[in-house]
């Protein structure tokens, strides 16, 4: 692996037609009135979003990724690898990534067979993501958060050996039996496609991201975080015989490309504060279900929850997150310096958020495809080519 | 808690703390899915009784057992504790979650249980009465549901929300969590409750917000010897609220 980057386009297609009176609910997870969802608006949104999606295809970017939540506004992809194999035969290059199912959530050979037809179909394009699930997904499906991490260790064991060992083997563990493991399909891409566990940093994820040499992709965690929850992956994952390379260690960024800053933060802000005070809406017990967290998690988590109180402030949360937003050569150079200081060569690009419109969408994809890339595929990645070697 | 002295012991890897006072025959108390309403209030019992009263794992000052996941892990735990103990023969009183224990404990082990007092107990599968699921209920509502009269509860709650705080009832609402979050109620539970021989008191509040009063009368169907009290004005912690009902489980002890 050089370092030449990598560029995905990710989508969360939320569901933008909020009530007036969406400011009443506290969360808009789990509980949200489903009865606020129109089907004749989803339906132009699946359409539209699923566009959106084939043009970051079209257009260049090396990946598009789609992922699951429930129950909710911020995405309307409740079962993603139904809109991934609506993608695959309408897209030609672009690796497809479904990051992901909660294998918690589906049985294990099932999803190992719905990862296996959609890495067929797609002649080995698939990447997948392996999240615990956050919190809110537990009020939403009849899985317990307390045993969720046992449960989570155990689903992934059946899939890689559904996908690596020859069928037919067993299982008999805490949580399933399997008698005849033997799914067909079988993966096309060998031993199994590209896996990452994502996660928010807690320490037991990680720990099984390292055993099993998985790439990890922290979400919704501070620069300084998901620099350090890198270095403790490297660390990790070398004590049990791994060594990471950089592709493995996707960096989320919000981006937002635009002719000058002022049009870009003008186009852009009022998006993105949509999605955080709205779109990502939800309260501490959604957040936290009993036994999701263990009390010294939740302590900490509580403590940094006082800390960020207050309005939504873009300069304040631009320097604790990663979120480029400006010019070609500005958004190029912040992307090129956090990869050097990540250690990483996979860019996971956030290209919509919220109720940003059809227009603003094509102008970013088309923007960031035809200004940004270019401009640091061509750069030389020193401190990339110094972790590759 | 003055009055009672503390006792830690290690059951099956487990640290188990046992509070007890007075002399006596033995009465044994199962607390609730949470332990904020304390112990003080069986001091009464203390003038005729030695009251016996242990952290279940999982909550308070006892240690954690993860494998703990059924109700029947209890039964075991109690059974060795009790051994531990030397208690052959006792009294057995159960609040709530600690009422569907001593209910289950009675159902299983009646010869060692003298009588079974017990307060708004969980466990009843009742479709037309059922209980809150206080699991789907945000955590800073929950004390308000516990009592009819906040003011008794409100003393024993800190002033301004602490982390320390929240943290143990999250712990506890884990171990509930464990035992409860995919199936709150057991069917098996009732299919032998018919058991329960031993002279049996049953008391609840009648404003109980958790656990509708009106489930006495299923009570009353599983075990038809079983004498029903219920207390004016009381909500959940009926034994907090009302100083009658802790008199009328000791006056049924005898």
């Amino acid at each position: 692996m050089s370092g030449a980057l990598r560029f995905n386009s990710m989508h969360f297609m939320p569901y933008i037609y909020l009530p007036e009176n969406h400011k009443d609910y506290k969360s808009l997870w789990v509980s949200f009135p489903n009865k606020y969802f129109d089907p004749e608006k989803g339906h132009e949104l699946y359409n539209r979003y699923l566009s959106e999606l084939v043009m970051a295809d079209r257009l260049g970017f090396d990946a598009i990724v789609v992922n699951e939540h429930h129950n909710t506004v911020y995405s309307m992809m409740a079962t993603p690898n139904l809109i991934a194999a609506a993608l695959v035969p309408q897209t030609k290059n672009a690796r497809i990534c479904v990051w992901g199912t909660p294998p918690n959530f589906m049985l294990p050979n099932r999803l190992a067979e719905e990862y296996a037809i959609l890495d067929v179909m797609s002649k080995g394009r698939l990447e997948i993501a392996l999240p615990l699930g956050t919190g809110m997904e537990y009020w939403s499906n009849p899985v317990n958060p307390a045993t969720a991490r046992e449960k989570f260790r155990e689903s992934l064991k059946i899939m890689l050996q559904a996908w690596t060992e020859d069928g037919p083997t067993t299982h008999y563990g805490q949580f399933y039996t399997y008698r005849f493991l033997n799914p067909w399909p079988r993966p096309y891409q060998k031993p199994h496609p590209p896996c990452y566990v994502v996660g928010t940093g807690s320490p037991e994820t990680i720990e099984i991201a390292a055993e099993l040499g998985f790439g990890y992709a922290s979400v919704f965690v501070t620069q300084q975080r998901a620099r350090e929850l890198n270095e403790t992956l490297r660390q990790r994952a070398a004590h049990y015989g791994h060594t990471l390379r950089p592709d493995q260690l996707p960096l989320l960024t919000f981006v937002y490309v635009a002719e000058t800053q002022e049009r870009a933060e003008q186009e852009y802000i009022v998006h993105l504060q949509r999605f955080f005070e709205d779109y990502a809406r939800t309260s501490p017990q959604f957040l936290a279900p009993p036994g999701y967290l263990s009390t010294d998690q939740l302590k900490m988590r509580a403590a940094m929850a006082d800390k960020m109180h207050g309005g939504f402030d873009f300069q304040a949360i631009s320097k604790s997150f990663f979120i480029a937003v400006g010019t070609p050569d500005k958004v190029a150079n912040q992307i090129g310096e956090w990869s050097q200081w990540m250690k990483t060569s996979h860019i996971n690009c956030v290209t919509h958020v919220a109720d940003m419109p059809h227009w603003k969408t094509v102008k970013n994809l088309t923007l960031f495809a035809e200004e940004v890339m270019p401009r640091l595929r061509t750069r030389v990645q020193p401190a990339l080519r110094a972790a590759a070697e | 808690m003055s009055k009672f002295a503390r006792d830690t012991y290690t059951i099956d890897g487990v640290k188990t703390v046992v509070y007890s006072a007075g002399s006596g025959e033995p009465v044994v108390f199962f607390h609730g899915a949470g332990t904020i309403d304390g112990f003080d209030f069986a001091e009464p019992w203390t003038e005729k009784y030695r009251v016996i009263v242990p952290y279940h794992p999982g909550f308070g000052e006892s240690g954690d057992d993860t494998s703990f996941t059924d109700l029947h892990d209890y039964v075991m735990h109690y059974l060795e504790l009790f051994d531990t103990l030397r208690l052959d023969r006792f009294n057995l009183v159960g609040l709530s979650l600690g009422g569907y224990l001593a209910a289950k404990f009675a159902s299983e082990h009646g010869h060692r249980v003298k009588k079974l007092a017990l307060i708004a107990p969980a466990g009843m599968i009742d479709a037309m009465h059922p209980m809150l699921d206080l699991l789907a209920v945000p955590g800073e509502q929950v004390p308000g549901l516990l009592v009819s009269d906040f003011e008794v509860l409100k003393k024993r709650l800190p002033e301004k929300p602490d982390i320390d705080f929240m943290a143990d009832r999250y712990r506890e609402a884990t171990t509930v969590a464990r035992l409860l979050w995919e199936r709150p109620g057991d069917p098996k539970f009732m299919r032998y409750l018919h058991r329960i021989k031993m002279p049996t008191l049953i008391v609840w509040g009648d404003e109980d917000k958790v656990i509708p009063v009106e489930q006495t009368e299923t009570w009353r169907k599983f075990i038809p010897n079983a004498d029903i009290k219920v207390f004016k004005g009381a909500g959940h912690l009926v034994h907090l609220e009302k100083r009658e009902a802790v008199d009328a489980v000791a006056r049924f002890l005898g």
